[in-house]
């Protein structure tokens, strides 16, 4: 087993915003905790309660935005002037052996319908299709020489969430309560913002795979009710809490029958938290306490119904980050065309997707910097995978697992540096070549995880989220 | 082997510089130490020396005789030949799998200078090679099986002597006794009636016992009271549905493939039933598992009383129960993926281990090796998926009988002119057919006949009259009539050419495919396997013969291994006359029948055949396919291959090479399940006593191995495994023993003389078994309890699943049609298992997401269980059904008692009813009704619902 230093930290404002009874995690039954396979929790330990980590953490959160479909690297991120000069000629001559494609439909090589423009004092190129993200360019790390094992939506989905191209393994928040615990007991650890899509693979993606299920991505929608089962159904709420009222006494009255009681006082506490939760989670969606100026930054008032979800998504996601909730996913807004999955029609396709996520990523990378929060919490764009340097028929691109781009900000990453080269036609990653498992390293890095030793025996192996990979890119931290 | 491989290492020593032609120049030296060996040091040798950490791919570069020795892959470079080295195409960075240094991509000039280097012949200078340091893996096989405890036979062991001579019922408790004894422990006492009836209601059906059966039991002052309860409850149909349910959390049980559509797996439920009805007969478990393994194969398949259909081929659905993907852009990788799931469910569920480790490299910690893995693997290469078709009684073999005679009847009365047997051939021919079964096709259903036609005259098919004359040399699905359904499926080859034609004739509901690697979701998506598949319009020749053309992504597929399918779905017929590369000649023109009149007769009884012979029954199942072994797959990679492994089982049970007729599946069958086969046995003892007792006595059930814990009562252990077996493998004489035993009749609560300190001193985790362990129900029978006590259950068995309740939470691509929110009242087990739309609510309560064998649930405690059970309308809705129920009874104090008796098993205390009470009143008051009303009782049903004692058992 190994060694957690506790770290000592002052109590911050936002820790006084996190509620600390008994959360959507919890008290495991004693059967549960004597198991050698949780020999990374102390006996007693309840699994949702803080953890110190393995060393200092930079980040306390994660927000990641989960690019659904594949974006293009060479239409956003990575430019490649080349693709201009050899535009419309014959990739197998132009470019020389092409890998397998995914729908094996190669047309001609195809320059980016998209102007690029050096941004900030680190001159990141940035195309005109993200130009309110460009504005932040000296806060960004850019990965650009991503790679995934996967030109297929559903292997590459889970292996982007999970390190595993199989359906079924615990995803990358799940490790990370596993690893950390929840710092709000009344929210999950670990909250998917839907904003619409459910990413190809489905609910999986956000699983806890043989991790307990304590650890599992909730899923919210940020209108209406946000997530099964909150809702009390009692008409009013003295009916309810006259019926919990009632179940502590009857409750209470037969611990005795039980010898060791330890699992029943856990679950009676349960309803405590669970009530608590039923007024958490709305007040974490009513935005009455939010000015007009913030709601305008994130792009509340934006004309495309797209931006217009995303932004309340992206403020939940920063009103989480104030709760303590450790890891947040965002999936893109639903609408015309295929996610980011631009096979053909590239150019509407992914000005499409651009107009929806561009401002209120923006806004989220400055409201949380306004808010002095940027510098604890680690903000990811990723897509699983990016598309191919030549066309998919006439006017699309193909998936493209061999060199892509995400990129980072804030949680200890520094800023304007550029991570990484695809060769000269963005298809392939060429230098420091980066694998899905450096990325998950460096994120459980950030929190304070070394991710050889988050570890979970299932099925004879102890299991990591790294699986026997995984390098920290350390180039990129502060 | 992997000792084998390391052996090189020393030899190295021996061969110092290595077979260098001439002595390099100085000139070449001096370019080696300057160029090559500090590009060497500084961008390889983190992995690749003998100071490496950690060596990888068993490759080392810091010596020529190393390079030339290769790793895993083999020999890295040959001298003078950069074009044919391992290294420098890897350095190349050309081939996407094999791309060194792993990060970063080595400038031109320094990939220019390793080409030159080979080119030169590898100059090196004469220099001893530096000493092999401690990095390189070693395996010893025996010594790993030598050791650990769970590959030693089982022991014949007798259960111990005990002081409290009173106290065991059951052999069995001797041996726990003896160990609390020896710990200066005390048994807990009995429980009380109630209580001990519940807990083995709930263990044995997943259900509260009904308030009759509580009373029945405690009026029963027999000595066989206990008995009674457990042979009713063990001959109830609930039976199976509980403990059919323990073995489809091994086998990943679903009914659907999940990836990005969730796509239907055919037939899945038929497979639920079987195991339920497996269960429910006590099938011995050693048969349950050869049928598992080979049911298509055994000699003696058992066949349904009611149905007479074939149950054993039914058992082999689980190899194809795991997920897949539509759109695999490396289909043989696929194939590797999906029988590393095949393996890894195999061997958890069956024996305990974790074989899947071995897949990259040998096992870690256990006696299993890399070869061992890809030794199992070549079974499942042999074996194919086939949606098989179920003959009803033999009704359609009887048939079948009767068609052909009449059809040779028909032959006789209609004999035509000679037939064409010297017709033009394609010169590209794969197959062509004269009247002897061709080696290694196989068949299934009645519609092909066993062999093709043969003989000198035209034979004549039970088809009208236009398309009836068929010529020898000819595999015809349609000779006894179209209504038989049936596939054919020819042996396993490596595709030659992008294209494959085949001369048929077809009309009606068939299919030709070919099938790569296995591959089966083209059936669904055919994205990336265009033209692989021959159906509607594409095959339909009207009955004329026509050359057909696989093509379209064919051309990807060359060099892959395939086999064809030609499918006859019981209306219609396909006619194969040959198969080849290029179509040959086109005219094989109908024969038409002189005179169609004389055959009425025989068609006017053909027909009556067909209209009494019944359709077959379809069943997800493995079948044999041509004999095959794999190849040793270096570090896991399939496109890195090494030597052949014959098939055989694992080396640590004394796996022997397995003749070479069929997939050999059957004597794997026979070797898993063989008395000298240490755990089996005590892999399925040790589950019952997980499930009943709420620990398995080696607490990992699915891994015995290094890794797993040892077990608690290693002895019991034995005892119970050697007792399972005696009763030939009677899962129900087991769990009977051990209910029936005095340990499982202990109260939860531990014996009164024990302080806490004696508890945490000498057995704090309870792995002794000083008092019952409390249990909390599975998600299944959680949701039952509700059912059953609101009155809504109902029992019936098997049948196609209810669909899954929707609720606007669960979205995403293949999202079902939506069930009833109460499941149609159905049991848990048939609620629809599809991967990508998993019921919440037994998520909420670890219901196990159908990867793996997962024999131990999670047990997790979370508040999201609480709001579960507070505000899922299901279980409002359910407590209001209940609440109507109870107001049938005019008095409010009966009413009570009758709710304890029905959720709880026993009546209320004094304080409960006082409890109870005053919440009536408040909550009468807050809906401002009278203490009737149903709102104020459905709240008390609510109440109770959410009761800790609902959900754990004592």
């Amino acid at each position: 087993m190994h060694c957690r230093n506790f770290i000592q930290r002052p109590v911050t404002r936002r820790e006084a915003l996190q509620t600390g009874a008994h959360g959507f995690g919890a008290v495991a039954l004693a059967a549960l905790l004597g198991d050698r396979a949780f020999a990374g929790l102390p006996t007693g330990t309840d699994p949702l309660l803080p953890r110190p980590p393995h060393y200092r953490p930079r980040a306390r959160n994660i927000i990641f935005l989960y690019m659904d479909g594949g974006p293009s690297q060479i239409d956003t991120f990575d430019y490649k002037p080349l693709l201009k000069k050899h535009n419309g000629e014959d990739p197998k001559t132009a470019i020389g052996k092409l890998e397998p494609t995914q729908f094996d439909n190669v047309g001609k090589v195809m320059a980016s319908p998209w102007e690029f423009n050096q941004y900030g004092e680190c001159g990141h190129w940035v195309s005109d299709l993200f130009p309110h993200v460009a504005k932040h360019a000296d806060k960004l790390a850019m990965l650009k020489s991503c790679t995934s094992k996967f030109s297929e939506h559903t292997a590459a989905n889970y292996f982007l969430h999970t390190g595993s191209g199989i359906q079924g393994r615990p995803s990358m928040g799940a490790w990370v309560g596993y690893g950390l615990g929840s710092l709000n007991q009344n929210l999950p650890g670990f909250v998917v913002l839907n904003g619409g899509l459910i990413p190809p693979g489905g609910l999986d993606n956000f699983n806890s795979g043989f991790l307990p299920a304590t650890y599992q991505g909730s899923v919210f929608k940020t209108q209406g009710q946000a997530v099964a089962n909150i809702k009390p159904g009692e008409a009013r709420p003295e009916l309810q809490r006259s019926k919990l009222d009632a179940l502590r006494s009857l409750d209470t009255h037969g611990l005795d029958s039980y010898g060791q009681s330890e699992a029943i006082e856990s679950a009676i506490r349960n309803y405590e938290t669970a009530y608590l939760m039923q007024t958490a989670v709305p007040d974490l969606m009513d935005f009455d306490s939010e000015t007009e100026a913030t709601k305008k930054l994130y792009g509340f008032d934006a004309g495309h119904k797209g931006t217009k979800t995303f932004a309340r998504q992206c403020l939940v996601a920063r009103r989480l980050v104030e709760r303590g909730v450790r890891f947040i996913e965002l999936t893109c807004p639903d609408g015309a065309g295929d996610r980011w999955d631009q096979h053909n029609k590239l150019k509407e396709g992914h000005e499409f997707n651009c107009m929806s996520v561009d401002q209120p990523i923006a806004g989220l990378l400055e409201d949380l910097e306004k808010r002095g929060l940027l510098e604890e919490t680690l903000v990811v764009w990723a897509g699983e995978f990016g598309r191919t340097p030549f066309a998919q028929g006439g006017n699309g691109r193909d998936h493209n697992p061999f060199g892509f781009t995400m990129w980072m900000a804030g949680g200890g990453v520094k800023g304007g540096v550029s991570y990484g080269e695809t060769d000269e036609w963005g298809y392939k990653a060429v230098q420091d070549r980066i694998e899905m498992h450096d990325i998950h390293a460096t994120m459980l890095h950030l929190l304070g995880i070394e991710h050889t030793k988050s570890t979970f025996r299932f099925g004879g192996r102890d299991m990591r989220l790294t699986d026997v990979h995984g390098h920290v890119l350390h180039d990129i931290l502060l | 082997m992997p000792v084998l491989r390391s052996i090189p290492a020393f030899l190295g020593c021996l061969i110092a510089a290595g077979p260098v032609g001439a002595e390099p120049s100085a000139a070449d030296l001096e370019f080696f130490e300057k160029k090559v060996r500090p590009l060497l040091a500084a961008q390889c040798y983190e992995c690749h020396s003998v100071d490496s950490k950690k060596l990888k791919a068993d490759l080392l570069l810091d010596s020529r005789a190393a390079i030339l020795r290769g790793g895993d892959s083999g020999p890295s470079i040959v001298p003078g030949k950069p074009d044919e080295s391992l290294l420098i195409e890897t350095v190349r960075y050309t081939n996407v799998n094999l791309q060194m240094p792993p990060k970063t991509r080595l400038s031109d000039d320094q990939v220019a200078d390793l080409e030159r280097w080979v080119a030169m012949g590898a100059p090196w200078p004469d220099e001893a090679p530096p000493e092999p340091g401690g990095n390189r893996e070693y395996f010893d096989l025996e010594a790993r099986r030598d050791s650990h405890w769970c590959w030693q036979p089982v022991a014949d062991v007798e259960p111990p002597p005990v002081e409290d001579k009173s106290w065991p019922l059951e052999p069995l408790d001797h041996f726990i006794l003896a160990g609390l004894e020896e710990a200066g422990l005390k048994p807990a006492p009995d429980a009380d009636r109630r209580t001990w009836i519940r807990r083995v209601s709930f263990d044995l059906r997943g259900l509260p016992p009904t308030p009759e059966e509580v009373n029945a039991f405690l009026d029963d002052n027999s000595p066989e009271a206990y008995a009674e309860v457990v042979d009713a409850y063990l001959t109830s149909d609930d039976y199976g549905v509980k403990w059919g349910r323990h073995w489809l959390d091994l086998v990943r049980y679903a009914e659907s493939y999940g990836h990005e559509f969730d796509y239907d797996i055919p037939e899945a439920w038929k497979y639920r039933d079987y195991v339920v009805k497996a269960f429910n007969e006590d099938v011995p478990h050693d048969r349950m598992i050869r049928e598992a393994i080979a049911g298509d194969l055994l000699p003696d398949p058992r066949v349904d009383e009611s149905t007479g259909l074939n149950e054993s081929i039914t058992a082999t659905g689980f190899w194809w129960l795991g997920e897949a993907t539509h759109a695999p852009t490396d289909v043989r990788g696929d194939e590797a993926v999906r029988i590393d799931n095949q393996v890894d469910v195999f061997s958890k569920s069956f024996l305990g281990l974790t074989v899947s480790c071995a897949r990259c490299h040998d096992h870690k910690f256990d006696a299993i090796s890399d070869e061992d893995y890809y030794s199992l693997t070549g079974y499942l290469q042999s074996s194919r998926r086939a949606l098989a078709p179920r003959d009803p009684g033999g009704a359609i073999a009887a048939g079948a009988t009767e068609l052909r005679q009449l059809q040779e009847r028909a032959t006789a009365l209609a004999a035509g002119p000679p037939a064409p047997s010297d017709r033009a051939r394609s010169p590209e021919q794969l197959w062509g057919f004269d009247g002897s079964s061709p080696a290694g096709w196989m068949r299934e259903g009645e519609a092909f006949p066993e062999k093709p036609t043969g003989g000198e005259k035209l034979e004549v098919a039970l088809l009208p009259a236009t398309t009836n004359h068929v010529p020898a040399g000819v595999w015809h699905s349609g000779l006894h009539g179209a209504p038989l359904h049936g596939t054919l499926r020819s042996p396993t080859f490596t595709l030659k050419k992008p294209e494959l034609h085949v001369r048929l004739a077809a009309t009606g509901r068939v299919r030709a495919r070919i099938v790569v690697d296995g591959y089966f979701m083209d059936e669904f998506n055919a994205l990336l396997f265009n033209g692989l598949e021959l159906k509607g319009k594409g095959i339909d020749t009207n009955g004329a013969w026509q050359w057909k053309r696989f093509a379209g992504r064919l051309h990807k597929y060359v060099g892959h291994r395939v086999h064809l399918e030609f499918i006859d779905e019981g209306d219609g017929y396909i006619a194969i006359d040959e198969i080849a590369y290029a179509k040959g000649a086109e005219e094989m023109p109908l024969v038409p029948i002189a005179d169609p009149d004389a055959l009425a007769p025989v068609m006017e009884q053909a027909q009556a055949v067909w209209k009494r012979m019944p359709a077959p029954d379809y069943v997800l199942a493995m079948t044999d396919g041509t004999p095959e072994n794999d190849r040793l797959h270096i570090r896991g990679g399939h496109q890195n291959l090494g030597e052949e492994l014959p098939r055989r089982f694992l080396t640590a049970l004394g796996g022997g090479a397995i003749p070479e007729t069929g997939s050999g599946r059957l004597e794997l069958a026979e070797e898993v399940t063989s008395p000298e086969n240490p755990l089996t046995a005590r892999v399925q003892a040790n589950r019952i006593w997980h499930h009943l007792t709420g620990r398995g006595l080696v607490p990992t059930v699915d891994d015995f191995g290094v890794m797993g814990e040892e077990p608690s009562h290693p002895e019991l252990l034995d005892w119970l495994a050697a007792r399972f077996v005696e009763s030939g493998w009677s899962n129900k004489q087991l769990i009977r023993s051990i209910v029936l035993s005095r340990t499982y009749r202990m109260s939860c609560i531990p014996h009164p003389e024990l302080t806490a300190g004696q508890i945490a001193e000498k057995d704090p985790t309870n792995e002794k078994l000083h008092a019952f362990r409390v249990k909390r129900l599975t998600s299944e029978s959680i949701r039952d309890a509700i059912l059953a006590v609101s009155g809504r259950l109902d029992p019936k068995l098997g049948g196609p699943p209810v669909g899954v309740h929707l609720t606007s939470f669960m979205e995403g691509r293949g999202r079902p049609k939506a069930g009833p929110l109460d499941g149609a009242g159905r049991r848990s087990l048939y609620t629809a298992v599809r991967r990508n739309f998993l019921p919440p609510f037994h998520l909420a309560f670890d219901y196990p997401i159908p990867f793996s064998t997962m024999g131990r649930r999670s047990n997790s405690n979370v508040p999201a269980q609480s709001l579960v059970l507070m505000n899922d309308p299901f279980v409002a809705a359910e407590a209001e059904r209940w609440a109507r129920q109870l107001l049938t009874e005019p008095d409010p104090a009966k009413r009570l008692t009758m709710a304890y008796a029905t959720a709880f098993s026993r009546d209320l205390q004094a304080p409960e009813r006082s409890m109870l009470d005053e919440f009536l009143d408040r909550q009468a008051g807050l809906h401002g009704t009278s203490r009737d009303d149903l709102r104020v009782w459905s709240d008390l049903a609510h109440l109770l619902f959410n009761k800790k004692e609902f959900i754990f058992i004592r």
